[in-house]
């Protein structure tokens, strides 16, 4: 063989080229590191002065500031709003500023914006008439943004240039560091329906006429400048949302007076716009603690709906240290609010929706507004504002500063079925917990989706089940607890064990992801709960994570800052976990390969004898214990009686020279030796979670970390050795690790019964 | 009657519209279990996609709900599998009995089987759920067959897919 060998090598030298590709195996080539331990330097952006190697703001970290003045005013006839602002924009960077760059979300709905045009498009072979009317012979809604005016607060005019959805408005002079510049915008724009034309900001037509507005991004808006990019020169193509710096709004919104009204920030003239009867309610409901009261009822709202004033009311509303501003109106909104305490302070609830929305919201909504703030507080800081307002809208889910919008509507009877229920209750959770992740801890929506969505909904989960524990007759007949569709682990198996050709890393652009809810909520939500209950625990998961709200409170963090963080407050090494599910599609698939059962023997197994034989070595003068395999040709069934030392002498004499008689009785003697192989097909390096069963009944878990893997990604072999005789073997026993395939999670084999089986079985039952 | 039709079109158009943004990619698993000598399929369809087709395609006042179902639903999702869901073993067209389905949030989960298949050589499937309402939906089929696993996709570009086993 090795002559063989030898003379192949030779006559490659002679004709390399000839039996270059026989020879492949024979030769080495290098390469560079692979291992999936690797740190993460080459991905990570350099620590600096702005943004430490901890994974804190540095000594150096700025951020800018934009205030603004508006006057906000809804025509309800024509569904025009116009407004006037003036922004006060400070520059904190260092740097020397030319020009300022001015968000036009509403151009997203100008007849001719691009946005539609990155979509393909393709004929459906067999469409409705109004579908092909609308596809092919309507023209483009128009609700872009018109700019009147863009001036300098001594009225002379602004150059200014639009490119789709963003403005640069050209400086008279350059900000230095530390300078203040205020201009002027005038603009009014068509309001979209949200119900028809899509969109997170819009109305909601109903068959009398009446309109509920949910309005957000109807202001032009800056942008963010910052360390990281500069000046945000991401476009609004409708999906990806926003990146916004933090300032104070002083805000007055002129609508209908018969119009009900509420927002981002303080309502400054409460007594103008309040009935005598709301006044009283209001102060009643700031002493309420458990149950909401309600401000405006239900026949009130059925009165003002059937009216349509004339006159007009300014709603006054000022908020300090926000990022976005939004509000909600309409003659038709039932309102109630609910005290709950945040840390000493009385934060409170609110509801606003309209008739369509009862009974579930009357319920429901501000309860579950009153819990989210709870479980977020307890995980991150106290709530820093002083109210939080869930509004009904139809088919809307979408955050901003102390309020939101959300879905959840029964049928024209009240009637509703578990998915409208929970699905209502998840998405008031869900929003009104984007109030701490992207409002506070303000990080880039545009470029980083799972930073807001995948933590929000991470805690979504963790606010989920305390809203059940804390309101048990949420739940519906037959459950026990929240049931949650994003959190847990086995509920992402169906997407990380998919199609690869439509799957994407968490660390992609939103806007570029297949399978956008699965990419940006769902796998990081999950991938941080299972880093919490399996990987790092409770305890150390719990304290980083708090840590990395607290630093980033008020500030714009980037994907760096959170997972350097969540390593420098815990001591855990987590360079692996970020690797694999935040960089790469792979997935988790970890199996029993194989297991081999040994006792102790006296005799000379065939392994030593060789062994011997090749260094001439005479095996009766060693004092060796030997293992042999059970069912092997060397395996005696006598070896099954009797201890460990029963079956080797030459143990039992080193127990008795070694060891007093006392130390001897105490002294663990295992029987059962197990060589167990696992293997992972799975690309995601995990830790190896078994249980064994014993004869006895009794069960023993253990967890191996994933740096089992370090040196071979495909297979690891471990020894049990144990006093009781081992029956089961189960990996991943709770389905807390995303496994894909569980089929080669057990031994002995287990034939589970397949879902169809199980689902047949119950429908023949019926 | 026509104005009634044309009514509820004009609904259901506004709901297309509003939702047209949102990415579906339906998934089913299909598994020949050669001791049952049966084919049993698992398909995953969003609820609100299949509503809304049901209610184009059939009856306006089709609700795909787990309260005060209606008893037809179930015939009408049977239906429109039957038409939308072909799957011809050893070059026969070999239709399937619909066993039943269960709501899973988001998701209507559809058990179809397919009966008294000794062997399978050949398999040719057609997946053209929720084409007809929705071009960009994208339907994807994992088979385990002879305990050979394959991952197929289905666009309105690409209706058919062929594992040959011989």
């Amino acid at each position: 063989m090795k002559l063989f060998k030898y003379l192949c090598l030779s006559i490659a030298f002679i004709s390399f080229n000839a039996y270059a590709q026989d020879q492949e195996q024979e030769v080495q080539t290098g390469h560079t590191n692979e291992n999936k331990f690797k740190q993460l330097y080459d991905e990570f952006a350099t620590p600096n002065m702005y943004r430490t190697g901890s994974g804190a703001p540095g000594p150096a970290y700025y951020q800018q500031q934009a205030d603004y003045k508006m006057d906000i005013e809804i025509n309800d006839e024509t569904a025009v709003l116009s407004g006037y602002e003036t922004i006060t924009y400070t520059n904190n960077s260092p740097d020397i500023l030319t020009y300022l760059w001015v968000q036009l979300d509403q151009n997203v709905r100008q007849k001719d914006s691009p946005s539609k045009d990155i979509n393909s498009s393709r004929i459906t072979p067999a469409l409705s008439p109004s579908r092909f009317a609308s596809s092919y012979m309507s023209e483009r809604f128009d609700g872009g943004f018109n700019v009147e005016e863009v001036t300098a607060t001594n009225g002379k005019d602004l150059p200014f240039m639009i490119n789709q959805t963003m403005m640069r408005v050209e400086l008279p002079q350059p900000m230095k560091t530390g300078d203040k510049f205020a201009f002027n915008i005038k603009w009014w724009y068509q309001i979209n329906n949200h119900v028809t034309d899509g969109g997170r900001s819009g109305f909601e037509l109903f068959p009398d006429g009446n309109r509920n507005y949910v309005i957000a991004q109807f202001y032009p808006r800056m942008a963010v400048y910052n360390d990281v990019e500069g000046w945000q020169n991401s476009q609004f193509w409708g999906r990806d949302e926003f990146a916004l710096p933090f300032g104070n709004f002083e805000v007055n919104i002129t609508v209908p007076a018969d119009h009900l009204l509420d927002g981002t920030g303080r309502l400054m003239n409460r007594s103008e716009v309040f009935s005598k009867d709301m006044m009283k309610r209001y102060e009643q409901a700031k002493k309420s603690y458990d149950e909401p009261v309600i401000i405006a009822t239900q026949s009130e709202a059925e009165a003002r709906e059937k009216g349509r004033s004339k006159k007009k009311n300014t709603w006054k509303l000022y908020a300090e240290n926000v990022r976005d501003f939004g509000f909600a109106t309409s003659r038709k909104y039932i309102w109630d609010m609910m005290a709950v305490k945040i840390g000493g302070q009385d934060v409170m609830a609110v509801s606003l929706y309209s008739k369509e929305g009862n009974p579930l919201w009357e319920q429901w909504s501000t309860k579950a507004v009153a819990s989210t703030l709870k479980t977020y507080s307890r995980m991150t800081f106290d709530y820093p504002y002083h109210k939080a307002i869930s509004v009904h809208a139809r088919r809307q889910g979408m955050e901003y500063p102390m309020i939101c919008w959300n879905y959840g509507r029964p049928d024209e009877n009240g009637n509703y079925d578990d998915r409208t229920k929970y699905g209502m209750m998840s998405v008031i959770i869900h929003e009104v917990g984007h109030n701490f992740f992207p409002m506070i801890i303000n990080s880039d929506e545009r470029q980083w989706t799972w930073m807001d969505e995948g933590l929000n909904t991470f805690m979504q989960y963790v606010a989920e089940q305390d809203f059940a524990e804390w309101y048990p007759a949420a739940l519906s007949a037959g459950d026990d607890k929240y049931p949650s569709r994003r959190g847990p682990a086995k509920n992402i198996v169906r997407y990380m064990g998919g199609n690869q050709d439509y799957i994407a890393p968490i660390m992609t652009k939103g806007l570029n992801t297949y399978q956008f809810g699965n990419n940006a909520y769902g796998k990081p939500a999950t991938a941080l709960n299972i880093l919490r209950e399996t990987v790092m625990g409770r305890e150390l998961f719990d304290y980083a994570f708090k840590e990395y709200a607290n630093r980033w409170m008020f500030k714009h963090p980037t994907p760096e800052d959170f997972f350097r963080t969540m390593e420098d407050a815990s001591a855990f090494d987590l360079d692996w976990y970020w690797r694999g599910w935040f960089y790469t599609t792979d997935w988790t698939d970890i199996g029993l390969k194989d297991v081999k059962k040994y006792y102790v023997s006296s005799e000379p197994n065939q392994y030593a004898k060789n062994y011997a034989s090749s260094r001439n070595i005479n095996l009766e003068e060693m004092d060796l214990v030997y293992l042999v395999e059970e069912g092997s040709d060397e395996f005696d069934e006598k070896l099954r009686q009797g201890t460990s030392a029963d079956n080797s002498p030459s143990l039992k004499e080193y127990m008795m020279d070694n060891f007093t008689p006392e130390e001897r009785k105490n002294i663990k003697q295992p029987k059962y030796f197990y060589n167990i192989t696992f293997e992972k097909p799975g690309g995601l390096v995990m830790p190896i979670i078994v249980e064994f069963t014993y004869a006895d009944g009794s069960t023993k878990t253990e967890t191996y970390p994933a740096q089992i893997w370090r040196y071979n990604d495909r297979e690891v072999t471990k020894v049990i050795a144990s006093e009781k005789e081992i029956v089961s073997i189960k990996v991943d026993p709770k389905q807390e690790t995303a496994d894909i395939d569980t089929s080669n999670n057990s031994w002995p084999k287990e034939v589970e019964e397949s879902e169809f089986d199980t689902f047949k079985n119950k429908v023949k039952g019926k | 009657m026509k104005f009634i039709k044309a009514s509820f079109l004009v609904i259901t158009m506004s709901l297309v519209m509003s939702v047209a943004h949102k990415y579906y990619v339906s998934v089913t698993q299909i598994s020949f279990v050669k001791e049952q000598e049966a084919v049993q399929i698992i398909t995953r369809i969003d609820v609100a996609d299949l509503e809304l087709t049901l209610q184009e395609r059939y009856d306006s006042n089709i609700k795909l709900s787990s309260v005060n179902e209606d008893p037809n639903n179930d015939m009408h999702i049977s239906r429109y599998l039957d038409q939308k869901f072909k799957i011809k073993i050893n070059t026969k067209e070999t239709p399937f009995n619909f066993v039943g389905k269960q709501y899973d949030n988001d998701l209507v989960v559809c058990y179809l089987e397919i009966e008294n298949i000794k062997e399978i050589n050949t398999i040719e499937m057609s997946n053209m759920v929720l084409f007809d309402l929705f071009p960009e939906q994208k339907n994807v089929i994992k088979t385990k067959i002879n305990s050979e696993v394959s991952n197929l996709i289905f666009t309105t570009d690409d209706r058919n897919q062929y594992l040959n086993f011989k």
